[in-house]
């Protein structure tokens, strides 16, 4: 049972991500969806959608984004289960950047 | 109206427009008084305006659409088929097919109304030349002032632009005639 997903996404300008958040959004078991723009080219962009809902099923949300042609580059983070369980910071996370 | 169909409406509407002009001012220069001349005559511009505009539209347009899609899916690595942005290309080439097969066909049927009228009786063929005439030429400014509105610029300028088109086809048919 996926609660949030966060994807890396390319796609071509049109459908809007006004469009594209509407679609997702409108999808069974997504409660919340947002869409942010982290780079442009001049024909497509990368977007950073990141999806919320009680019971998320990925491969709806796989299709409904080829549907909009755009496709996902990476799962960058997944949280499921019946408690969203957030990232946690430890020391070995430091010293790694050191 | 999106700007590729305003731009195919206006365009081949003035085509309709125009031919009819020549059609009709170069059979009053020879005074053709047979108005099912000028109706068949008509009407088989209007096809072939039409038909010109449908197939060669579709075909324009869909080439177009076909090459940046193709752009489109080798920046993205992958296959667009099946999406809307495909789905799109196609309707887009349809709409304008159609927008520019019917319009000439549209303007052109305008100019004919008073030939139509001829038949039935409700007007001698030299009154209908005059209708004819006038209408056409309303027909072309009126194509100048929706150009003028759609660049929100002087709409009277842009309808005396258009019918002085008109005006000037006019007058070399005519010195083309006296020769």
């Amino acid at each position: 049972m996926i609660r949030r997903l966060v994807l890396d996404v390319l796609k071509p300008h049109n459908p809007s991500i006004v469009e594209l958040s509407e679609a997702l959004s409108h999808l069974e078991g997504i409660e919340g969806v947002n869409v942010i723009i982290y780079e442009i080219d001049q024909q497509v962009e990368n977007v950073k959608i990141v999806i919320a809902g009680s019971s998320i099923n990925f491969e709806s949300i796989e299709k409904k984004l080829r549907e909009l042609g755009a496709t996902i580059h990476s799962v960058d983070e997944v949280a499921a289960g019946k408690r969203i369980v957030e990232e946690v910071k430890t020391p070995q996370d430091e010293s790694a950047r050191i | 109206m999106s700007p590729i169909a305003r731009r195919y409406f206006v365009k081949n509407g003035f085509d309709g427009s125009m031919t009819m002009l020549g059609i009709i001012v170069g059979s009053w220069v020879v005074r053709l008084e047979e108005p099912e001349i000028i109706v068949t005559a008509g009407l088989g511009a209007c096809l072939a305006m039409g038909m010109s505009g449908l197939f060669g539209a579709y075909m324009t347009e869909r080439a177009e659409r076909t090459r940046h899609l193709k752009s489109l899916e080798a920046t993205m690595l992958t296959d667009l088929s099946g999406s809307i942005i495909s789905d799109a290309s196609e309707f887009v080439s349809i709409y304008a097919a159609f927008v520019d097969g019917t319009s000439p066909i549209l303007t052109a049927l305008i100019s004919l109304i008073p030939f139509f009228l001829t038949l039935n009786g409700t007007f001698v063929i030299w009154d209908a030349y005059i209708a004819s005439f006038i209408l056409t030429l309303a027909t072309l400014f009126c194509l100048g002032l929706y150009l003028g509105r759609i660049a929100k610029e002087n709409m009277l300028l842009y309808g005396a632009m258009t019918l002085a088109v008109g005006v000037i086809t006019v007058v070399i048919v005519l010195l083309l005639g006296a020769i």
